[in-house]
């Protein structure tokens, strides 16, 4: 993969063009004419203003934002998580902290919520959900992080299939997160505390498990995101190791990304009304590290430079294959394409 | 009465820690308290809540953009090795730096982290790792510390606030001192430093420092420092401090003020003799002894007689208050709890007078009886009471569960009933106008009559009531 562009600027506003700790993306494609993206903001956690999703062009054009703090009860977001568009252009948000899952138009209108319950459980526990994917046909995928198990729901919100329970064994979760669907209707889950992806059939059958714990090539640290692209490769936002891999659908892996950042299009702006912090900037040297043993890690590293990687929480993939690697605590996406 | 071995405990774990559970206190049964003291010396254990949870929740702590003090909160909360964080907000009061000039707080939760770390170290690791420190050295403004310009701040203060204290040398050796740490910078100062006065997020969020030497404005003359002569850098001038007496004296008088009693605020120590000049000498001659080994000098610390019976000589500072009722009521006892009440929570140790990361001044919090206005008491006894007094809170069930277990027939008494929900929150000693007070929530006859040795029937309403007014009592707010 080589990179293509930057897209974002960092904002701590509750409204308006920058990003404030983005959490996952979904991208809205005209095919042939245009690319747009929807992300969604999960802001300062003790406020939550500034909890919204903006979309904008790939060309960083601004359209606008909804589900902020200020808009009516259901259409707001407490804690939100992922996005998925269906088949319609549905924009579906889970929201762990209220068990639901909203759906908007992507003119960013609230249409309705599917309320999502443990009740097939019978403890009446908080679901929380987190991870959400649509396939070809409309059936929407949800992990619950409380519940350790996937339910796979009609696009009206009726259970008809549930897997998984607490545990490191296979078809078992410890707080999943991220989810894809192939497209051969494959479902791919991203096990956060059991470091590694999952990968089921569409009635949850298990078929596969990419990775372990580590922090070496192909294992993995608290993978938050999963996405496969047209050819079944498996990108991973390995996010507790600062890092995306990329393994094929067998599980070599192809790549590791570690981010090679440059300045968007907002941050140009920026800058050109920022003289001063332009040239302080210009000055500086923004990738030599020499860090002392103790801060000698990925974090520490992807915190104490820019173009790196800092918390890539999403990665998402567009019909042409480039990758888009969102990062929380830089603030921005980074997009890739094929090498070749 | 409780037993002199767990009123022991119990103070040992106020002072060391941020107070005991009742579950923790049985599990201290049969352990010699020299060993109690070493496990607490030598405890490295994780905490129930890790960090990749919190940062799943709070995406925010991830990149330390806020909330600092929220994420230190789950820390102390959660940590099985309290003398670690103690030890940590210990120094943080003496090498106090604040975030309302550095706009930088992932840098300044690496200074934390490094109190962690080498907190109990020698000392001369301490110091040296301070003036390496990123937020220490813009908060000290060491990046405008040029060789053919010097900006003494930094050398003033490792003298005045960080080792020796006022009266220990010159206003000469405080420009030596600085010329011995020219150079002495972080990575991209310019860039960095205008991020920082500017409060700029700008344009991928704040970028985290690190140290970074530059020779080319290092002053490599020689110095006359203390007495010594020659081409000092910064670790010859630490080396030199640490050799003193006077910040012997300087850190053993900070340790007795913050472990076993409240001594006067730092600026009258000049003046002001310690209020334990043996205690203050033990510790001095275990510094040397030890060859300033912090860790060293607590154990002698901790062990003393002078420690031992230093029982209720110290007002609970906010952070130790409000830590101390959490740990209590449970409120954050396992990784499904993490949750934004935690911003408020943490909130309240400020309008209680201490702000975590936004010390009032480089000199950090005066203690103590400063602690208490009428404002701070208010609130001090409210956030005790509130948490204390919540039954959903599942510490303060698991509470309330043991007392009326242990208290389940009707033989036992309001007496017994006052000094058990005492012991539960850690008061041993039970003053009368407690005691009275207590008594006077009870419309009962017979408690009107007979007072504290009354028989009354032990309902869960009447432990929770009696818990909420000890919480509330003048002894919870000492230890």
């Amino acid at each position: 993969m080589k990179t293509v562009k930057t897209i974002g600027i960092n904002s701590n506003q509750p409204v308006g063009r920058g990003f404030n700790f983005p959490y996952d993306i979904a991208i809205k494609e005209d095919l042939g004419k245009s690319r747009t993206i929807y992300l969604l903001n999960r802001s300062n956690s003790a406020t939550r203003m500034g909890t919204r999703i903006q979309y904008f062009t790939y060309e960083e054009d601004w359209i606008g934002e909804f589900g902020n703090p200020l808009e009516d009860d259901e259409a707001k977001f407490t804690r939100p998580v992922t996005l998925a568009f269906d088949n319609s252009d549905q924009l579906h948000v889970t929201d762990e902290a209220t068990d639901e899952i909203k759906i908007f138009n992507s003119e960013g209108k609230f249409q309705r919520s599917i309320k999502l319950d443990s009740d097939s459980q019978g403890n009446g526990d908080r679901f929380g959900p987190a991870g959400i994917a649509i396939d070809s046909g409309d059936f929407i995928y949800v992990s619950s992080r409380y519940l350790n198990l996937i339910q796979k729901l009609t696009p009206e919100g009726r259970v008809v299939k549930e897997w998984g329970g607490t545990g490191g064994g296979p078809g078992e979760f410890s707080m999943p997160w991220g989810m894809d669907v192939d497209s051969q209707g494959d479902l791919y889950v991203a096990d956060w505390r059991n470091d590694r992806i999952q990968k089921f059939d569409s009635e949850g059958i298990f078929l596969k498990t990419y990775g372990e714990s580590g922090r070496g090539v192909g294992q993995f640290h608290r993978p938050s995101s999963v996405a496969v692209d047209a050819n079944l490769n498996v990108a991973v936002a390995d996010w507790g190791n600062e890092r995306v891999q990329i393994l094929d659908n067998a599980g070599s892996v192809i790549n590791v990304l570690e981010g090679e950042a440059t300045l968007s299009k907002w941050s140009h702006e920026w800058l050109d009304v920022n003289l001063d912090e332009r040239e302080a900037r210009n000055r500086a040297d923004l990738k030599v590290l020499d860090l002392p043993d103790h801060l000698k890690n990925a974090y520490h590293e992807a915190s104490q430079t820019e173009h790196k990687f800092w918390g890539p929480v999403s990665v998402k993939f567009d019909s042409e294959n480039q990758l888009y690697v969102t990062e929380h605590s830089r603030h921005r996406i980074q997009v890739f394409e094929p090498a070749s | 009465m409780v037993s002199i071995d767990t009123e022991l405990v119990i103070h040992l774990m106020n002072r060391a820690g941020f107070g005991i559970t009742p579950d923790e206190l049985d599990s201290c049964t049969g352990i010699a308290y020299e060993d109690l003291v070493e496990n607490l010396l030598g405890s490295k254990e994780s905490s129930h809540i890790p960090d990749d949870v919190i940062f799943r929740d709070h995406v925010d702590l991830h990149a330390s953009r806020s909330g600092v003090p929220a994420y230190w909160a789950y820390r102390m909360i959660s940590t099985k090795s309290p003398l670690e964080e103690k030890m940590s907000l210990f120094w943080h009061g003496i090498f106090a730096t604040g975030n309302s000039k550095l706009n930088n707080l992932r840098s300044l939760l690496n200074q934390i982290e490094m109190f962690r770390r080498s907190g109990t170290g020698k000392f001369d690791d301490l110091l040296l790792e301070l003036s390496q420190d990123p937020a220490m050295l813009i908060w000290l403004d060491n990046q405008d510390n040029l060789n053919e310009s010097i900006n003494e701040n930094y050398g003033r203060e490792i003298l005045e606030l960080f080792s020796m204290g006022v009266g220990n040398y010159t206003e000469d050796d405080i420009k030596e001192c600085a010329r011995a740490f020219t150079g002495w910078s972080v990575a991209n100062s310019e860039y960095m430093s205008l991020m920082a006065q500017k409060d700029s997020i700008w344009p991928y969020g704040r970028i985290v420092w690190h140290y970074d030497f530059k020779p080319g404005i290092h002053d490599v003359d020689t110095k006359e420092f203390l007495g010594e002569q020659g081409p000092f850098n910064g670790d010859d001038v630490i080396r030199i401090i640490c050799s003193q007496k006077a910040t012997a004296r300087f850190i053993a008088r900070h340790m007795y003020n913050f472990f076993v009693a409240d001594e006067v605020p730092v600026p009258q120590w000049k003046d002001t003799p310690p209020r334990d000049p043996a205690a203050i000498d033990t510790l001095v001659e275990a510094y040397f002894e030890y060859d300033h080994d912090i860790k060293s000098v607590l154990r002698v610390l901790l062990t003393s007689n002078f420690f031992k019976e230093s029982r209720y000589q110290k007002i609970k500072s906010p952070v130790e208050l409000v830590i101390g009722t959490l740990r209590l009521s449970g409120e954050y006892n396992d990784d499904s709890k993490v949750d934004s009440s935690i911003f408020g929570v943490i909130a309240e140790s400020d309008y209680m007078g201490q702000a975590l990361c936004n010390p009032p001044s480089v000199e950090g919090w005066h203690t103590g009886e400063e602690w208490i206005s009428s404002g701070a008491l208010v609130d001090r006894v409210n956030f005790a009471s509130q948490h204390i007094g919540n039954p959903d809170n599942d510490g303060v069930k698991h509470i309330v569960d043991r007392i009326r277990t242990d208290l389940r027939d009707d033989a036992h008494t309001v007496g017994e009933l006052i000094e058990s929900c005492g012991n539960s929150v850690g008061i041993t000693r039970i003053s009368e106008d407690t005691t009275e007070g207590v008594l006077d929530l009870f419309s009962q006859e017979e408690v009107q009559v007979k007072g504290k040795d009354a028989k009354i029937p032990i309902e869960d309403d009447t432990i929770l009531r009696v818990l909420e007014f000890m919480v509330s009592s003048r002894e919870y707010q000492l230890c």
